[in-house]
Formats: C-alpha cells, sequence, structure tokens
C-alpha cells in the first residue's frame, strides 16, 4: 500500500484496531488548544444525532502543536466517552490522534487522512477545521450526508458572506474555475468539506503530494481531481462562518501564493481534462447557492489603489514579460487614472488573469514570483470593486459576479489560444 | 663629441627603422588573421546556429528546464547562447594566436599560460553564470516583496541585493582564474565594508526620525493604525 511508507506504525496499529468504519472526520490541527474541544464535541454530537447506527472515527492529525491541543482531543475524549457510557451501543465512535509531522501542513493532513480513509474502508469523509468558531453538529453532518446518503464525491461548503468578504474567491478563483473546469463550485478554496471514500483511494494513488501546491492548498486540488475523474460533486448550503481571530487566514499576499498558484498548477496538470470549449454546468446545491448579507461596510482602501500603481510602476519589466502589448498598455493607462473615476473593467482583468495562467504554464519566469506580481494588478481590481459598490445591494452585487462569470467564458478561446501558443 | 651623438642618433633611426619594417609584416600578419578569426567565428556561429534550430535544442532545452533558468538570468536563448559563445571563443582564439605572432617578448609566454588558464575560465564562467541566475532571482524576490508590502524604494532594495550577489560572484570567479587574488579579496573586502557602512550611515542618519518612531511605537506599545485590506478568503 502506498500509505505504509509514511504512515508511523503506532497509528497503522490504532487504525488497524478499529478495523472498518463508515465515516471518518479528520480534524487537521495547529496550536488549536483553545477551539479544539468545541469542534470535537460538535463532530460527537453529529454524530450521534445523524449517523446512530454507522462506524464512525474521528481523527485528529496534528502539525506539532506546541500548546496542548493533542492532551484536549484525548482527555475531552475519554471525560464524553464517560459520560455517554450506554448510550452509543448501536454504533461505534473511536477517536485517534496522529502527529503527522513536526511542521503544519494541511497536505501532508489530508494525505495522512486519506490513507486512513482508504485503510478503513470509509465510505463518507468529512474535514472540519477547529478554528470555526460556530462550528455546529448539523455542519458535520451536512458534509458527510451528501456523500454517505445521495452517493456525491466531493461535497464543499457555502456560507453566508458579507458583502465586502471573501472577494478574492469572487473576483477571481470561482468565476475562473468555472470557466475553465466547467463546475460551478463557489467554495473551492475552505476549510470544510466532504468527500468519499472513492476519491480518497484515487487521490492517495497521486504522486503529487510533494507538490507545494498540494502542500498548502489541498482541498481544491481534490474538488479539481474529482471533476476530472468524473465524480459527483455537490455543495451544502452551511450559514455563516466565524474564525478564531488567531485563525483569520493568509494576508492577501500569501492568499494569492496559496490560492491562485495552487490553481495554476491545476490547470497545469490538468490541462487535458479542460482545453475545450466553456461549458460549465451547475453542481447538485443543497439550500441556496448563495447569500451575501448586507452586513460591511467598504473599508477604506486608499494604499489599495496606490499600492496598485506603484505596483505597476516598478514591476513594470515582469509585467511587461507576463502580459501580452497591448493588455500590458491598457493596464498602466488605468493605473494613470484619477483615482476617484478610477475603473478596472471586466473585461480587461479575465485578459489580465488568462495571461498570466498561461505565462505560467510557459514559465516565462519563476513561477511563484509570477503569481506574486499578480497581487498589485488584484489590488487594482479590488480597488475598482469597492468603488463601484460602495453601496451597492448583495443582489446587484451578485448580478455583477455572474456577468464576469460569463466573461471568463466567454474568452475562455483566448486563454486556450494563448495557452497553446509556442513559447 | 657631435659627430658621436649624430652617430647615436642615426642608429637609433636606423634601428627603429629595422624594427618598424620588422614590426608592420607582423602586425599586417596579426590583424589578417584576426580578420580571418572574425570571419571563421562568424561562419562557425551560423553553421552552429543552423545546425542547432534543425536540431530543435531549445525544444528540448525547454522541457529540459533550462531555458527557464536563462529566462530567469536574462539570458538568449540556449541555441543562441551556444552559437554566441562559439563565436567569442574562436575569435578570441584568433586574436590571441594574432599577438603571438607579433612575437613581442613575454607575450608568448603569456598567451601560453592563457591556453594553461582555460578551465579555470570555464569554472569562472559557470560561476558567473551561477551568480547571474542568483543575483536576478533574489533581487526580483525582494522587489516583488517589497512592493507587495508597500515599503518606499523597493527597486533600491533589489538593485542592492543584485550588486551584492554579483559582487560575491565577480570576485569569486576573478579568484578562481588566479587574478590579482589578495587585490580581488581586498577589493571585495573594501566594496562590501563600505556597502555596509553606507547603509547604516544611510540609516543612522536619514532614518534616525524612523528609527526613533519604530522604537517608540514598539516600547509604548502604541500601535500605528494598521493597513487591513478586506479577507481575500
Amino acid at each position: 500500500m502506498a500509505e505504509d511508507s509514511f504512515l508511523a506504525d503506532d497509528f497503522l496499529r490504532e487504525l488497524m484496531s478499529v478495523g472498518e468504519v463508515d465515516l471518518l472526520v479528520g480534524i487537521p490541527s495547529y496550536n488549536n488548544a483553545s477551539t479544539i474541544r468545541q469542534a470535537l464535541q460538535s463532530v460527537e454530537e453529529s454524530l450521534r444525532q445523524n449517523f446512530v447506527r454507522e462506524r464512525a472515527v474521528i481523527l485528529n492529525v496534528d502539525g506539532g502543536s506546541g500548546d496542548e491541543t493533542r492532551q484536549i482531543f484525548v482527555q475531552s475524549s475519554e471525560r464524553r466517552d464517560a459520560g455517554h457510557k450506554g448510550l452509543t451501543s448501536l454504533r461505534t465512535i473511536h477517536r485517534i490522534f496522529c502527529e503527522y509531522d513536526r511542521s503544519p501542513s494541511q497536505g501532508l493532513a489530508l494525505r495522512t487522512i486519506v490513507a486512513a480513509a482508504d485503510l478503513l474502508r470509509a465510505r463518507a469523509c468529512a474535514v472540519i477545521a477547529p478554528t470555526t468558531t460556530n462550528l455546529t453538529p448539523s455542519w458535520v453532518a451536512n458534509l458527510l450526508r451528501p456523500v454517505y446518503r445521495e452517493g456525491l464525491d466531493f461535497v464543499a461548503p457555502l456560507y453566508v458572506r458579507s458583502r465586502f468578504q471573501g472577494l478574492l474567491a469572487r473576483d477571481l478563483l470561482y468565476p475562473m474555475s468555472r470557466a475553465v473546469f466547467s463546475q460551478r463550485i463557489r467554495e473551492l478554496y475552505s476549510d470544510e468539506w466532504g468527500f468519499s471514500g472513492r476519491l480518497a483511494s484515487q487521490c492517495l494513488e497521486q504522486d503529487v503530494w510533494h507538490e507545494e501546491a498540494v502542500r498548502t492548498r489541498p482541498e481544491a486540488w481534490m474538488a479539481i481531481r474529482a471533476t476530472s475523474a468524473g465524480l459527483k460533486c455537490g455543495q451544502y448550503f452551511l450559514g455563516p462562518k466565524t474564525a478564531a481571530p488567531a485563525a483569520s487566514g493568509p494576508d492577501i499576499v500569501e492568499a494569492i501564493r496559496q490560492t491562485v498558484g495552487n490553481f495554476f498548477w491545476c490547470m497545469e496538470t490538468n490541462q487535458p481534462n479542460w482545453i475545450g470549449p466553456a461549458n460549465s454546468q451547475p453542481v447538485l446545491t443543497f439550500g441556496p447557492d448563495h447569500e451575501l448579507s448586507s452586513d460591511g461596510i467598504p473599508p477604506s482602501q486608499e494604499k489599495t489603489f496606490d499600492l496598485f500603481r506603484s505596483g505597476v510602476n516598478e514591476l513594470e519589466p515582469i509585467l511587461a514579460a507576463i502580459l501580452a502589448k497591448d493588455t500590458h498598455a491598457q493596464v498602466k493607462t488605468i493605473a494613470l487614472s484619477d483615482r476617484s473615476k478610477f475603473h478596472f473593467a471586466g473585461e480587461l482583468w479575465v485578459k489580465t488573469l488568462y495571461e498570466f495562467a498561461a505565462s505560467y504554464h510557459h514559465a516565462v519566469l519563476n513561477r511563484d514570483h509570477l503569481v506574486q506580481a499578480l497581487v498589485p494588478l488584484y489590488r487594482g481590481r479590488l480597488y475598482s470593486f469597492l468603488l463601484e459598490h460602495a453601496n451597492s445591494s448583495g443582489e446587484a452585487m451578485e448580478t455583477q459576479s455572474e456577468i464576469l462569470c460569463q466573461e471568463f467564458e466567454r474568452q475562455k478561446p483566448y486563454l486556450i489560444e494563448r495557452w497553446t501558443a509556442k513559447s | 663629441m657631435k659627430e658621436v651623438i649624430i652617430q647615436g642618433l642615426s642608429q637609433a633611426y636606423s634601428n627603429l627603422v629595422h624594427m618598424f619594417a620588422e614590426f608592420l609584416p607582423r602586425l599586417l600578419v596579426m590583424l589578417v588573421i584576426v580578420l580571418v578569426g572574425l570571419l571563421v567565428a562568424y561562419l562557425l556561429k551560423t553553421i552552429l546556429r543552423t545546425v542547432l534550430h534543425v536540431t530543435r535544442l531549445d525544444r528540448l532545452s525547454e522541457e529540459a528546464g533550462a531555458s527557464r533558468f536563462l529566462r530567469m538570468a536574462a539570458l538568449p536563448s540556449m541555441t543562441e547562447l551556444l552559437s554566441r559563445s562559439l563565436f567569442w571563443v574562436t575569435w578570441i582564439g584568433f586574436i590571441l594566436i594574432g599577438i603571438s605572432v607579433l612575437g613581442v617578448a613575454g607575450l608568448q609566454d603569456q598567451i601560453s599560460r592563457l591556453f594553461l588558464l582555460l578551465p579555470a575560465i570555464f569554472v569562472a564562467i559557470l560561476i558567473l553564470f551561477l551568480g547571474l541566475v542568483t543575483a536576478n532571482f533574489f533581487s526580483r524576490a525582494a522587489l516583488l516583496a517589497a512592493v507587495n508590502a508597500g515599503y518606499p524604494a523597493p527597486k533600491l532594495l533589489s538593485w542592492s541585493i543584485r550588486f551584492l550577489i554579483w559582487a560575491l560572484a565577480v570576485s569569486m570567479a576573478l579568484e578562481q582564474v588566479g587574478v590579482a587574488r589578495q587585490t580581488v579579496i581586498a577589493a571585495f573586502s573594501i566594496v562590501f565594508g563600505a556597502f555596509m557602512f553606507g547603509l547604516a550611515i544611510a540609516f543612522g542618519l536619514g532614518g534616525r526620525d524612523l528609527a526613533r518612531d519604530f522604537l517608540e511605537r514598539s516600547l509604548s506599545e502604541k500601535k500605528k493604525e494598521k493597513y487591513e485590506e478586506p479577507q481575500p478568503l
């Protein structure tokens, strides 16, 4: 077995003592002592309430926490076992702790989870983030149920978003992934998702776990893998999400390096599956497919525009190597415009992104550098978006998002042309 | 006395004429060799370029990932690089042969020594190439990081890093070929030291207020209002 080479002997022994299970819930952790107890309680509660007869295992995969994450996981498990004695006769909920490495890596954590799922022949699995502070038992059930009962292979979450939250996902990742991979999965990059044992086994066989893109953000790769293999994908509306203050997510530069870098890498490695006309299909969605809350005021973004303008100026030779002459000229022109009338049009934004993707493919320069060069341009687009939608309603913003998605699909032939052109 | 002087002068003049008479044909021969060398080098370059185009070396280089390194170092394609290298190696070889024809005392030995130095020169060129690639990589990384973090004068930072790596690579390359070892080490130490000293002074004087402000804020724990962007994910 592939997993023999990297799973520790003790961990393997624990897995073997569990035998086969129906459900597996993985909780990747790293210094989450303050929140893991609540996550564990929600998971256990969910399994008790919703999967009475199923055999289940909760797996805490830890990246070398220096705090008491491990002790809390083990102790709260023991305490709850004692408290529920006699009430759990219909099911077996096992809890296993595993330290996969001395340093945290989402990819290594997921690899451990899928290896365990494969070994235990789990039918449905879910990954839960201990940093989510409003995690409820229904979340876990909603990620597991479509896989376990409806036969889906990948279930992405859907969250309520405030109008000015998650703009990278709304303005870049969702519309581009929809146009390129033809699946309308809104939250490709999230901390919670569900997947089938079948998908786990397929993913485990792939020789990609050492890749930086998979080590940092494996979830989108898993979804794209499912799409490419013709497996069934869906999404479940979970409601609003709040994260612990310490886990408010990466900053804009790191987020772009992780997600856009990962997305371009997925395009590169799945090339045969997406070269063709854009024909995006909706995926099975449980609940509303989006919800923008009207709260949230547009943040002051004076500096965002300054960073865009200085970025376009300072990175001119780098952008010239990445973008087509015409596109570069347009970007330089808008960078000179008055900030109050600034507008980064959707058409130019799509063209820019497609040229970045093609340049990534042709490796015109170091790929990580290339992705970082996108940051100032994203800031320009962000500024334009905030300027345009300062007073827009959620519906109006959603309409604009849909128009942008269609623009991505309309320009897909241009992406293919640039992608397949000889460098 | 006067006759002796006149005789000496006429002797010197005739020697000079004799020397020129001997030197000029050699100079002409040297020029001919250099010109022929130029033609031969150009011809070889053209032939090699054609052959490499036919054998699609650039494609192979692209697939092997070597082209990426060349682009990172702002160098031309593999075909162009090899054909240009052949041109220069050939022409320099002809120039050296031409110089040896001049028969200048001591120069012959130097040229022979130069030919013996060729392996070291090759290593030095390799060091320079790696230095160029490294300098490009790190200076670009610094430029991107500084631009994205909104630091002032990102190009200055980028160029400083590029300069430091170049200086290190050049001094290593010169040391490899054994050119004035002590001088090179001393020169590098002076340049590097001066650069760091200059930075220290620049920060100490130019950034005095900035440093004070930074320390005040750090010690008094008064946080300046942080620039925050909306959560991207």
